[in-house]
């Protein structure tokens, strides 16, 4: 708590140009507003693409020529509480929309969407080609829904987790990740060559 | 890490490059516009301009002049490239890349970034490959790729390591090769006795006594040889272990911090007792045996061949099945016993996990759940490591048996060649004998493939650390200089990757004796520019003089010698307190380190102490508390009265006692020194002559505290909060008292 108060007036600072006498008033209300959970609908925000290939909002009056969008939770709920943050280093959270399918309009959807794909980068394995493992490391060729790959992972433990019962995570030696969205669904061939990870 | 990617020829052709225009930097990058991964296109770096390729196209072409920012931002499993024009007001976003060429497209960005200030220094990229470039198999920690470095040159790796213990190497052949003579021999003496003696019935009761002596003799200098010989093997391994050991250890010293920060940690000290332990273990069991096994089967296949070939060849027939068998088992095998490892590491890590959270699990009242849980683990491995022992305790005997079956073919043919009078019961029992010889061996040396690259991957391990060059070096004619106590930054750049700069352009004078306390936010490189000072790291670029020497001028260990340290973290020794402090001056008297504990306000609490100096501290030792064990490192930095001085958050997590005491103790080691001082508690530095406050990698003001205050900048602002969470905290102690 004590380190959010500290880096509140600091940043504050930072914004306007003007050092007025420390405001305790002020930097509470910061505070108090860095706790709060702001929500962002389609009545209180618009979102536009911007040249550079991002998004840029505007709110209140406060407009923000690149915000980041984040997932809350990534794995297990991917369209819930996006965190729509500012650019820079320290990205402090603007807002959030909880629903990005029913909070917003179809195109602030689908240009969010888009921030999304850019952001998380998490190819599906769609076929598994072939596994090799050799001493210590195993080599996978696999197609994927962003087209064929290969990589690498160790074998040692942490590579492959299990997301649920049927879904797997894979992280290859450069820290990339590969899915396997349902173990089922993989052939019985495939599921022979990736027996030795589940 | 390789920046300088080989482009294309036709696209080469399409960069137009001026004469005397070369490429400078040429990375690779893998996701397509569209998503789709793959070789999508090239960013090219001359000196001049900065190209983007994109299938077989130019997808962009800038001067780097024109160009403000060109920065690598890494996101979430993926980075892109994001290239800010001048006379655009917006960053844009140009290419894509998995985590694979990261590092890389930083180091290719800020060397784009140096180009464009003509600063022609290459960027340095000390971050090694994770996947050979050549054959793309993933590299263990090393530089070089040990299947791709060839068989001669491990070879020659290996020899460097072993060629000290020649006269070893020659008594472990020696004795190998009697113990085989000695095998091989054994059974023909036991022919002649069978046919000469036994058959014919021509012995008397002596023969057969002078056959039982002669027996024994064999046996029992066989037996003899065969200590000797497993005694060198197992002498040689371990002094060549220990050699490496400390070779190793020698080095790891010798190596800069960056070395050692870069690896993950726990990694140089498997390197340092696994691998060594992986050399030993092949020393011991698999370099003599190699030699021995290959004497014994060529020596008993050669005398086997010249008394019957076909039952040379019989005795033989089942081995391609045996290896067959193995082969096809062993991806079963190596998956059995994954799978056992994997779980008996669930185990370790649950009970780690409990073990260390038992408080929480206690106050939460989860006892029950994780003891569930624990043992739902535990059945698991049980069923797993029960199934895999029986499998392992049945499949064994049975290739034994398998292996082995050619042997009663070599006694049906024999004893029908003894029935037709062609051979004698003595031959055919000497044939047996060397049948038997030769399945032990063959079906060890299945497993010799296995122990070859376990260890040939230990050795590059090994190597690795050893041919590391160290990046700080003392220069030939390193000056040996006595600190007076000028300090001086001189636009000095540094980041522990070069690509992510922690200070930039950093210019500060430090005057003899002056104070400087250093504050910033976390993270901003308060601590980087205490490790420039201490010497742990190199500069990037620009100076640090010392008295107006450049640092690297000097002999590192007379200024190590010169300099004090207290850090935030205060290491002891496994020792007692007297070493500790006389850590840095090992031939300091108990006066002496009296007086330095006295100084630190550490006299009083060590002299209570049972043990008065005496005392056991570190792992396992002495409960001290953080107050106590600050003071002793203070007492070990006064301890070798040093020039220079440097507090790293030396009072911070103390209660209010124990940091006036440390307060107190500072201020008189502080007197007429150099001294740089981090700290959270802006109170603790309001005896600094002036304050250097760090942001966004810059001194952002400098100054004394009045000064500070009256520029109500960053500081006056940090000051303030800080006040004010006092008073507020006083309030509320209060509030709650009334």
């Amino acid at each position: 708590m004590s380190g959010k108060v500290k880096k509140a007036p600091a940043g504050a600072g930072k914004d306007n140009a003007d050092p007025e006498e420390f405001d305790l008033e002020k930097m509470e209300k910061e505070t108090e507003e860095m706790l709060r959970l702001r929500f962002i609908t389609r009545d209180n925000a618009v979102f536009e693409r911007t040249e550079g290939g991002f998004v840029s909002m505007k709110m209140k009056g406060e407009s923000y020529p690149r915000v980041q969008v984040y997932r809350s939770f990534p794995f297990t709920d991917p369209d819930a509480y996006i965190s729509i943050r500012e650019a820079d280093e320290k990205a402090r959270e603007i807002g959030i929309i909880k629903n990005l399918k029913k909070d917003v309009s179809k195109e602030t959807r689908q240009m969010l969407e888009e921030q999304l794909r850019l952001r998380y980068f998490t190819p599906k394995i769609e076929k598994i080609i072939n596994i090799k493992d050799e001493y210590g490391f195993a080599y996978f060729d696999v197609f994927t829904d962003h087209g064929a790959c290969r990589f690498t992972i160790h074998m040692g433990g942490g590579s492959v987790v299990n997301l649920s019962d049927t879904r797997l995570m894979i992280t290859d030696l450069d820290g990339n990740r590969f899915e396997i969205a349902d173990v089922t669904k993989l052939t019985a061939p495939e599921l022979k060559k990736l027996d030795l990870f589940l | 890490m390789e920046l300088l990617f080989e482009l294309p020829r036709q696209l080469k052709e399409l960069l137009k490059l001026y004469r005397g225009e070369d490429i400078k930097y040429c990375v690779p990058y893998d996701i397509a516009e569209d998503g789709i991964l793959g070789e999508a296109g090239y960013l090219v770096v001359t000196q001049r301009r900065l190209f983007i390729t994109a299938g077989n196209q130019l997808a962009y072409e800038w001067k780097l002049e024109e160009l403000e920012k060109i920065k690598c931002e890494p996101l979430v499993n993926n980075g892109i490239l994001l290239i800010k024009e001048y006379k655009q007001d917006y960053e844009k976003r140009v290419i894509r890349f998995t985590m694979h060429h990261l590092t890389r497209i930083s180091f290719a960005a800020k060397g784009a970034e140096r180009l464009r200030d003509k600063n022609n220094r290459p960027v340095n990229a000390k971050e090694r490959e994770k996947t050979c470039l050549k054959c793309g198999r993933a590299l263990p920690g090393t530089k070089k790729c040990p299947k791709c470095d060839g068989r001669l040159v491990t070879v020659h790796k290996f020899w460097n390591l072993v060629k000290d213990y020649k006269m070893g190497l020659f008594f472990m052949f020696l004795f190998s090769g009697i113990t085989t003579i000695f095998h091989l021999y054994i059974p023909e003496y036991q022919k002649h006795y069978v046919d000469n003696i036994l058959k014919a019935k021509s012995g008397t009761a002596k023969d057969v006594l002078a056959f039982v002596g002669v027996m024994l003799a064999l046996t029992i200098a066989l037996v003899i040889t065969e200590v000797l010989k497993n005694w060198w093997f197992v002498s040689l391994g371990a002094r060549l272990c220990m050699d490496i050991r400390r070779k190793m250890y020698h080095k790891i010293q010798e190596l800069s911090l960056s070395f050692i920060t870069d690896k993950r940690p726990g990694e140089l000290m498997n390197r340092v007792s696994q691998d060594t332990r992986m050399i030993q273990r092949f020393m011991q069991e698999c370099f003599g045996h190699m030699f021995s096994c290959i004497i014994t089967m060529v020596g008993a296949i050669t005398i086997m061949l010249s008394m019957n070939v076909t039952m040379t060849l019989v005795s033989v027939v089942f081995l391609p099945i045996v290896f067959f068998i193995s082969t096809a088992f062993r991806k079963n095998i190596h998956k059995r016993f994954h799978l056992q490892w994997v779980k008996s590491d669930k185990i370790n890590s649950s009970l780690q996990d409990v073990i260390s959270g038992m408080r929480v699990v206690k106050s939460f009242g989860k006892e029950q759940e994780e003891s569930e849980k624990f043992d739902r683990l535990s059945e698991e491995f049980a069923a797993i490591q029960q199934k895999n022992e029986i499998f392992w305790a049945s499949l064994y005997p049975v290739l034994t048996f398998v292996m082995s079956m050619g042997i009663y073919f070599v006694l049906y043919l024999g004893g029908r060649n003894i029935l037709n009078g062609k051979m004698t019961v003595g031959t055919l029992m000497q044939f047996s004998a060397y049948a038997w010889m030769l399945y032990g061996p063959l079906g060890w040396m299945t497993h010799l493939p296995r122990m070859i690259t376990q260890m040939v991957t230990s050795l590059e391990r090994i190597c690795d650390v050893l041919d590391e060059e160290p990046l700080i070096l003392n220069k030939e004619n390193a000056i040996e200089h006595e600190i007076k106590g000028d300090v001086e930054f001189k636009n000095v750049s540094f980041g522990y990757r070069s690509y992510e700069p922690v200070l930039e352009k950093i210019n500060l004078k430090v005057k003899k004796g002056e104070m400087i306390g250093l504050v910033g936010a976390s993270g901003t490189g308060k601590s980087t520019m205490i490790n420039l000072i201490m010497h742990l790291y190199e500069v990037d670029d620009g100076e640090l003089l010392i008295d107006g020497h450049n640092i690297n001028d000097l002999n590192i260990e007379k200024y190590h010698s010169q300099l004090g340290v207290v850090l935030q973290e205060t290491f002891l020794f496994s020792g007692t307190i007297y070493n500790n402090i006389r850590f840095a001056k090992p031939d300091a008297t108990e006066e002496e380190v009296i007086r330095a504990s006295k100084m630190a306000n550490a006299h009083d609490f060590i002299c209570k102490t049972p043990d008065g100096y005496n005392t056991y501290v570190g792992e396992h030792g002495h409960n001290i508390s953080g107050g106590e064990r600050q003071r002793i490192a203070i007492a070990r930095a006064i301890l070798n009265n040093p020039k220079l001085l440097i507090l790293d958050e030396a009072t911070s997590s103390l209660d209010t006692e124990s940091e006036y005491l440390i307060q107190k103790a500072l201020e008189r080691l502080t007197e007429g020194r150099t001294t740089f001082a981090i700290a959270h508690r802006l109170s603790t530095l309001h005896g600094a002559d002036r304050l250097v406050v760090i942001d966004g990698h810059n001194i952002a003001e400098i100054g004394t505290h009045n000064e500070l205050m009256e520029k109500k900048g960053i500081y006056y602002r940090l000051v303030t909060a800080q006040l004010q969470m006092q008073k507020l905290k006083e309030e509320k102690e209060e509030a709650l008292g009334a």
